[in-house]
């Protein structure tokens, strides 16, 4: 009787232990931006984002290479890396912060959960803090991380020349899609 | 001249090209003389596949290496990694976007050094 309680015990605390896993990673994530300005629409994906969200704190991390981005457009490829963004100068924009609400969040039972997100973004080498929504989505121990979330270029000192102003919006809408498997 | 496209530089010829050990190794020893050779470069690159993301990403490595070469296709190029198979020896080619190194103390310490490619797709593709 005692020997069954023991292995009961032994197996309910395996299974939480395997259910509960602390870090999810993605090297594959996408991150796209659009710009709607009145002469044109501009669109940049990157589909190499690494992330990595600790289930346990709640902390998550992005890191991007600026030169990552695809643009249909050859000019505006070269603009947004030359003019705009600098790569050469500031190769990479990256994403610190924590999901505010992530004791609300069951990383152990699927489902779609709202996650709020704080933290502090760099890019063009200038951070700035922002808060932002999305959802995380626990899927048979996998997460699907979402966000949309606007940007101002000229709060991280991005100028655009007033000759393409009229093609390049100061707003920039962001969506987040990234896949994470956990981390072994 | 605006409306021009980016060029698909999948079936180009590559400015090097590089296995992903030799590519990691590169990075690994001397990021000034690899960025040098590679960054911005329309790099050919072998390797085994280890994951394949199907919304546009094929990742190389070795099983059991955290240190890996990720690479974003191309957008004429999405369906390109129905050639592959994980566990199998792939070749794919694109413009090297950066790396990064792990280390430090935050969350993306144990990730093993990254080289990334864009634009990329698969190489001597069976017609």
């Amino acid at each position: 009787m005692l020997k069954n309680t023991l292995t009961m015990a032994f197996l309910i605390l395996a299974v939480s232990i395997a259910g509960a896993q602390d870090k999810y990673f993605t090297k594959t994530g996408k991150i796209n931006f659009f710009s709607k300005a009145p002469l044109e629409d501009n669109e940049g994906k990157n589909k190499t984002v690494t992330a990595v969200l600790d289930s346990r704190s709640g902390a998550v991390q992005f890191a991007v290479q600026m030169k990552g981005f695809e643009f249909e457009k050859q000019l505006m490829q070269q603009h947004f890396n030359e003019n705009y963004v600098e790569s050469n100068k500031y190769p990479k924009g990256e994403f610190r912060g924590n999901i505010t609400n992530n004791s609300e969040i069951n990383y152990g039972k699927d489902g779609t959960y709202n996650a709020k997100v704080k933290g502090k973004m760099t890019i063009h080498g200038v951070t700035k803090d922002v808060e932002s929504v999305g959802t995380v989505k626990v899927d048979g121990g996998k997460l699907d991380v979402n966000s949309s979330f606007n940007v101002l270029i000229s709060d991280y000192n991005i100028k655009i020349p007033a000759v393409v102003k009229d093609k390049v919006s100061n707003t920039i809408k962001v969506e987040v899609d990234c896949k994470l498997d956990p981390f072994k | 001249m605006y409306t021009e496209k980016t060029p698909d530089v999948v079936n180009k010829n590559p400015d090097v090209a590089s296995d992903v050990k030799g590519l990691l190794a590169a990075f690994d020893s001397d990021t000034t003389s690899a960025s040098k050779t590679y960054l911005n470069k329309i790099v050919e690159v072998t390797g085994n596949v280890k994951r394949i993301d199907t919304s546009g990403a094929v990742v190389l490595g070795e099983e059991g290496s955290a240190s890996e070469v990720v690479i974003g296709l191309d957008r004429r190029h999405m369906k390109d990694h129905q050639q592959l198979k994980v566990g199998f020896p792939g070749t794919l080619q694109g413009v090297c976007s950066g790396y990064s190194k792990g280390g430090g103390d935050d969350l993306l310490a144990n990730l093993g050094t990254t080289v990334e490619l864009r634009s990329a797709g698969v190489k001597n593709k069976k017609k």
